[in-house]
């Protein structure tokens, strides 16, 4: 169908007749010529719009608003028509949609889903009224979740199946039997352990390492891949409170230089006490004799071990700690010319394996001097209870539990885990299992088997599970978007009395929230999601080219700038265009190089820093957001424009075809990426979309697969052969030149490429580099598309389903702008939204006459 | 007696006192026919692993040069995919041919092609199905609810599971826990039925996954005391760990010899090996780089270079497992082992230096069919064939009787007997 047809088959005149318009010819009129279903311009028909919005076209409305309104579409270079003509057809969308939204779409229902594991573990926690799940780990054996596009909260991919099921078991067992045992109370025990009894994992006591870092009363902890265990209370033999006292200190803090060891003198050399994987770290003074004390609970089973964290001592060679000890070597050769001396004549050729070479490593393990905790001793105290049984066991079954309690000791672990009240006799197939297995496994036994069956139950398992009375359904969901966890008493207690209903009340409450650090779960998990940042690894920069990155384990710096500035807008109740727009973030020495900047501290603490050259601030100049977008060796304008699009400023592109040949790229070549992608604008299958998304990604060609800055391409350029290649490649190219086909690419013949880093959005808006493409972003409409972006995400985490209702996500935007885009006012919107709230949208009377309106 | 692998190994090609059957009314019944299914989530490098001619006389790739031996007993297909847009994440559909995304839309969600031929096999065996990789897995195997399948990613627990047997005392615990959970199942149960009364429709879809998952895992508790009691068959794997490095290489090799045991024993008709991603292969001769970092090269000789070599050491490690495979002559019936093991290779993408899930690399061997070498599955049309005619032509080879599966359009021309 042509577009002389296509009059008569788009019946967007009942609409605009409906309401006095004559749009739909300004569509036809300057819309047709690309999008007519000949010639399906990104992918996208005038038909697709039928004749007004359905349930099933209305994103294709929701789509040619956004493009309209951008002034994306019609594209201002191919297209002739007046601004008020434009202004009109925006109106004209805009007014559409919102009747559509407004005529009354059923309320937004939120399908139960299954707990992810950060949840489940956070909610087995507060059900059972304890610190953690334990330190034994009994999660350990459960099923990784899904992501959907960076959220682990996501209802579709949180898939069950029978073996999560037989996993829930066994976590839940375990975690129980952590809390509630039965006998007698067993005795308090003393551990000391000396030095000589604090031994490396994996290590048989032969390890030259060690041995050459042990004293009469202390070892070193050199290698901080290696950790320490005490020989006479390798595990937690009883599970009860126990108190350990460590003696260390930190020791040759600033002996190597900093460029050397890659750790800076002046980051804390630290313990790390692993206790299971519950982690406690502790810094060392320098050279005197600190004593750490702690006081936990811990679980049968538990290892307790010591490490030293650092992100350095990796530096030399393949980053291998080993290579390091050559640091000793050129320190002695300078400093201690003597020593040196001694031990080249002495030691070296007495050396039994490896290289004579002096300067090897394996010659100067003895004489490291690199930054490292050392140990005195230790000494471990316990099992203690305060009371017997347990507190942690009386606060679940009380201190005389019966058979004949089993209801009234299993209905508050139920109100908890199942997020509501229980009625009367609902807990009566709990107090059947609990009586059928007594006889079996007695009281205690039967008990537990209750509370297991309790977490079994779907209640549990199934966030929004269809039982639940509004108020209990809103705490619950309230609680899980910001607390990751089951709602408090007080928070159903709030809902249930109806005081939930306004958005002053959400506001006050979501406030509190986060002032009081409950809300700490939501501001880790969902930067992490929205922003992707599990992508960080997938597709390193190429160690060879950039070591730094892998040396010094960049990433994990670059993921926490992300979440750190996310912090900070929360923190300071900032705009959420701060994202966007700011001129700031918050980094440390290390990414300090990456970023090319001075005048920051030596040291590993992130700070706030302001970024004079309008390059970076926020996330557009994020490390984290242009290395997980790169390949290992090459960028990709693309990639880069995808993520900005879709995670930014809302916006989903098509993906190509299936049948597209996408040209593998070719670094030996001396082509710039522009111009190796040059076929997306020659070939007009791709161009159609392309020349709307790659103006988005060219802006940061300037910054290299780690996010540093460059000014011309240098990865084409390759070190010149060796001679018989040269030669090799010569009689080749003779051969190919017989054949009439090209030589062989040489790249070390290359020049650095320039970089091109400037295009033109279709809207006519163009850029000259990624300063003036930051200026861009701030105007109305990218401002608009952020915002809308960010509420959509924030809907989509808290709700586990991408919202799809237009008009309700434009209100909300809306509402934030009352608020000047206040994150947390912005967060209290959303959670007092009918897209969250679940609640039928309301019908203003205004339209409720149109709405009445047949449309055809 | 104890077989060890020591046994084992010197038994292959002479006479060896037949390992016992696991499966019930293993005598007489007819020789069983067994799938394998090894894959990669990242493709291959399409010149290294397409031979440049058609027919049984090509030249072997790089890539698969391993395999030469098996020339004229395989089948190498090119230009068959799902029709998958380019990127990842979509290779996950390479034993279903269907997104988890757009699954809902059959009756069967995405399940794999190996889950349905382990339900047709299952019941006969103590295992229906085996699932192994290192670290982690790639997604590739798919229930009926449309949840994926992990696999067992330490060998060692693969060990155990396989054929660790219990003490006496240790069986009656399990017993008594079987029990236990048991019980636990009947409680919910009883609350799920009250949860689906007051449930709408959109509810109850994720309810009702719920409850299957829920039935299923009481019937495996079933199945699981049907078996407790018969001892599983012995086997050693120590050797492969006496070194003082334990590798990919060698850790690999436990694994293949473990399910080439299994099949042998019967404990199990059905197996899939992945190669994960994210598992570091610098074991691997003369690979210093990310599996992913090498697929993309930019076209750098040794980028490349590295990347065949790991893609070279996966076909290595299934040669070396086919040819222990063919060396077992099967008992009563013609033709080894191998001649009755359905072998797949493959990846539900394409080549990962492109992002294309188009031309996936695929070969096929063993199963007694008549093989015919490089095949182009690009028809008349200029379309490449589904890979699920593929899956048409093997679940039929397992007696499944139809002539669909998921996205085929036909079958592909694969006769045997």
């Amino acid at each position: 169908m042509g577009k002389a047809e296509l009059t008569g088959k788009l019946g967007l005149w009942a609409i605009a007749a409906s309401i006095g318009w004559a749009e739909p010819n300004v569509l036809e009129q300057h819309c047709s010529e690309c999008h007519n279903d000949d010639d399906l311009k990104g992918e996208f028909s005038l038909t697709d719009l039928g004749t007004g919005p359905t349930e099933d076209n209305v994103f294709f409305w929701e789509d040619s608003f956004d493009f309209v309104a951008s002034g994306e579409m019609p594209p201002v270079d191919e297209v002739d028509i007046t601004e008020t003509e434009r202004a009109a057809l925006v109106n004209f969308l805009e007014d559409t949609l919102r009747l559509f939204h407004e005529r009354g779409q059923p309320a937004p229902y939120v399908p139960p889903r299954r707990l992810n594991n950060r949840e489940l573990t956070n909610s087995i926690r507060d059900v059972l009224l304890i610190e953690d799940v334990g330190t034994h780990q009994p999660t350990a054996n459960l099923l990784g979740d899904t992501l959907f596009a960076g959220f682990d909260t996501h209802g579709d991919s949180l898939g069950i199946s029978e073996f999560h099921i037989e996993q829930y078991i066994e976590s839940l067992r375990k975690v129980v039997n952590g809390v509630i045992f039965e006998g007698v109370q067993p005795a308090v025990q003393r551990f000391r352990v000396p030095a000589q009894r604090m031994e490396f994992v994996g290590s048989r006591g032969n390890d030259r390492f060690e041995d050459a870092h042990r004293k009469f009363d202390s070892v070193d902890i050199i290698d901080m891949r290696k950790r320490i265990y005490f020989d006479n209370f390798e595990t937690v033999p009883t599970s009860g409170n126990y108190r350990i006292k460590i003696r260390g200190t930190a020791i040759d803090r600033a002996i190597y230089d900093e460029a050397a060891t890659g750790t800076y003198h002046a980051d804390p050399i630290r313990l790390r006490v692993h206790l299971g994987d519950r982690i406690r770290d502790f810094d060392l003074p320098d050279n005197e004799v600190f004593e750490i004390a702690l006081d936990e609970w811990l679980v049968a089973g538990t290892r307790v071990q010591l490490s030293y964290p650092t992100d350095g001592l990796r530096i030399l060679a393949n980053g291998n700690f080993k290579f390091q000890f050559r640091i000793a070597h050129d320190y002695l050769e300078k400093h201690n010319p003597e020593l040196h001396a001694r031990v080249i004549r002495d030691e070296v050729p007495l050396a039994k394996f490896r290289s004579t070479a002096p300067s090897h490593w394996v010659h100067w393990v003895n004489y490291w001097q690199g930054p490292r905790p050392r140990l005195f001793d230790a000494e471990v105290e316990g099992p203690y209870y305060s009371e017997w049984p347990a507190t942690r066991q009386q606060q679940l079954l009380g201190s005389e539990p019966q058979v004949g309690n089993a209801e009234e000791i299993l209905r508050p672990i139920a109100e908890r885990a199942w997020r509501r009240e229980v009625k009367r006799g609902e807990l009566a197939p709990l107090v059947k299992l609990v009586e059928s297995q007594a006889p079996k496994l007695g009281t205690i036994g039967a008990l537990k088997e209750g509370i297991v069956a309790v977490m079994v139950s779907p209640s549990f398992l199934l966030l929004n599970a269809p039982e639940l009375s509004p108020a209990d359904r809103f705490a619950a969901k309230f609680s899980y978007f910001l607390q990751s966890t089951t709602p408090d008493a007080g928070l159903r207690q709030v809902a249930a009395k109806d005081l939930l209903k306004d958005y002053a009340a959400v506001r006050d409450v979501v406030g509190r929230k986060f002032e009081s650090g409950h809300a700490t779960p939501f501001m880790e998990a969902f930067p992490k999601a929205w922003l992707q940042l599990d992508r960080i690894n997938f597709m390193a920069p190429d160690p060879d080219h950039f070591p730094l990155f892998d040396r010094k384990r960049l990433s994990g710096d670059m993921s926490a700038e992300a979440v750190r500035f996310f912090r900070h807008v929360v923190e300071n109740n900032l705009p959420i265009t701060e994202f966007l727009e700011a001129d700031y973030s918050f980094i440390n020495a290390d990414l300090a190089k990456i970023y090319d900047v001075d005048g920051v501290p030596q040291d590993s603490v992130l700070r706030h820093y302001t970024f004079a050259d309008g390059r970076r601030g926020g996330i557009l100049g994020m490390g984290a957001f242009l290395t997980l977008t790169a390949d290992s060796l090459g960028t990709s304008p693309i990639h880069r424009a995808i993520y900005v699009m879709e995670n930014l400023l809302g916006i989903h592109p098509n993906p190509p075809p299936a049948d597209v040949v996408i040209t593998e790229p070719d670094v030996r070549q001396a082509k710039t990426i522009k111009e190796i992608l040059a076929a997306h604008t020659a070939d007009e299958t791709c161009a159609s979309c392309h020349r709307t998304i790659d103006p988005y990604g060219y802006a940061f060609e300037n910054f290299d697969p780690q996010g540093g800055w460059r000014e011309a391409y240098t990865m084409q350029i390759a070190k010149r052969p060796g001679r018989e290649e040269l030669q090799r490649i010569a009689e080749e190219d003779k051969r190919l030149a017989d054949l009439g086909l090209p030589p062989l690419p040489k790249p070390w013949l290359n020049k650095p490429l320039p970089i091109d880093a400037t295009e033109k959005f279709r809207n006519g808006e163009s850029y000259n580099n990624i300063v003036e493409y930051r200026q861009l972003m701030k105007t109305p409409t990218n401002r608009h598309r952020f915002v809308r972006c960010f509420v959509t995400k924030l809907l989509t985490y808290a709700n586990g389903v991408e919202p799809d209702n237009y008009w309700e996500i434009e209100k909300l935007v809306q509402r934030s702008a009352e608020q000047e885009y206040r994150i947390i006012d912005t967060i209290a919107a959303v959670i007092d939204s009918p897209l969250f709230r679940e609640e039928r949208l309301d019908l203003p009377e205004a339209t409720a006459v149109l709405a009445q309106t047949p449309v055809q | 007696m104890k077989i060890n692998r020591r046994t084992f190994l010197k038994g292959v090609g002479g006479a060896l006192s037949l390992p016992l059957l696991e499966s019930f009314g293993a005598i007489g019944s007819p020789t069983p026919t067994r799938f394998l299914v090894v894959g990669n989530p990242l493709g291959m490098h399409p010149d290294n692993f397409f031979p440049k001619t058609f027919g049984q006389d090509f030249i072997f790739p790089e890539t698969l040069k391993s395999l030469e031996w098996l020339r004229r007993r395989m089948t190498v297909i090119s230009h068959t995919d799902h029709g998958m847009v380019s990127g990842h994440g979509r290779e996950l559909s390479f034993l279903n041919g269907i997104l988890p995304e757009t699954a809902a839309a059959y009756p069967e969600k995405n399940i794999s092609i190996d889950n349905l031929i382990a339900r047709r096999t299952g019941s006969r065996v103590r295992f229906p199905a085996i699932n192994a990789a290192l670290e982690r897995g790639i997604r590739m195997s798919w229930n009926s609810n449309g949840v994926e399948i992990k696999p067992f990613t330490d060998p060692q627990k693969l060990f155990d599971h396989l054929f660790l047997n219990l003490s006496a005392s240790e069986r009656k615990t399990r017993r008594e826990l079987i029990e236990r959970n048991g019980s636990i199942l009947d409680t919910v149960s009883d609350q799920l039925y009250s949860l689906r009364r007051n449930g709408t429709t959109a509810d109850r879809v994720r309810l009702e996954q719920y409850e299957t998952s829920v039935r299923e895992l009481e019937g495996t508790f079933a199945d699981r005391e049907n078996w407790m009691d018969r001892n599983k068959p012995t086997y050693d794997i120590s050797e492969h760990f006496k070194d003082y490095e334990v590798t990919v290489e060698n850790r690999y090799n436990a694994i293949f010899d473990m399910i080439g045991y299994a099949f042998e024993t019967d404990l199990t008709r059905v197996a899939t090996i992945a190669f994960p991603n994210q598992l570091s292969y610098t074991d691997v001769d003369g690979v210093t780089r990310g599996y992913h970092a090498c697929t993309h090269n930019g076209k750098k000789p040794e980028i490349i270079k590295e990347l065949v070599n790991i893609e070279s050491f996966q076909i290595a490690q299934l040669s070396r497992c086919l040819q222990k495979l063919d060396a077992i002559q099967e008992p009563n019936t013609e033709g080894t082992l191998l001649d009755h093991t359905v072998v797949l290779f493959g990846s539900g993408m394409g080549y990962g230096g492109t992002h294309s899930n188009r031309n996936l690399p695929i070969m096929v061997a063993g199963g007694g069919f008549k093989h015919r070498g490089h095949v182009n599955g690009r028809g008349t049309d200029g379309n490449n064939m589904p890979l699920c005619n593929l899956f048409v032509t093997i679940q039929q080879r397992f007696g499944i009787e139809k002539d669909i599966f998921n996205t085929s359009q036909g079958s592909f021309d694969l006769a045997h007997g």
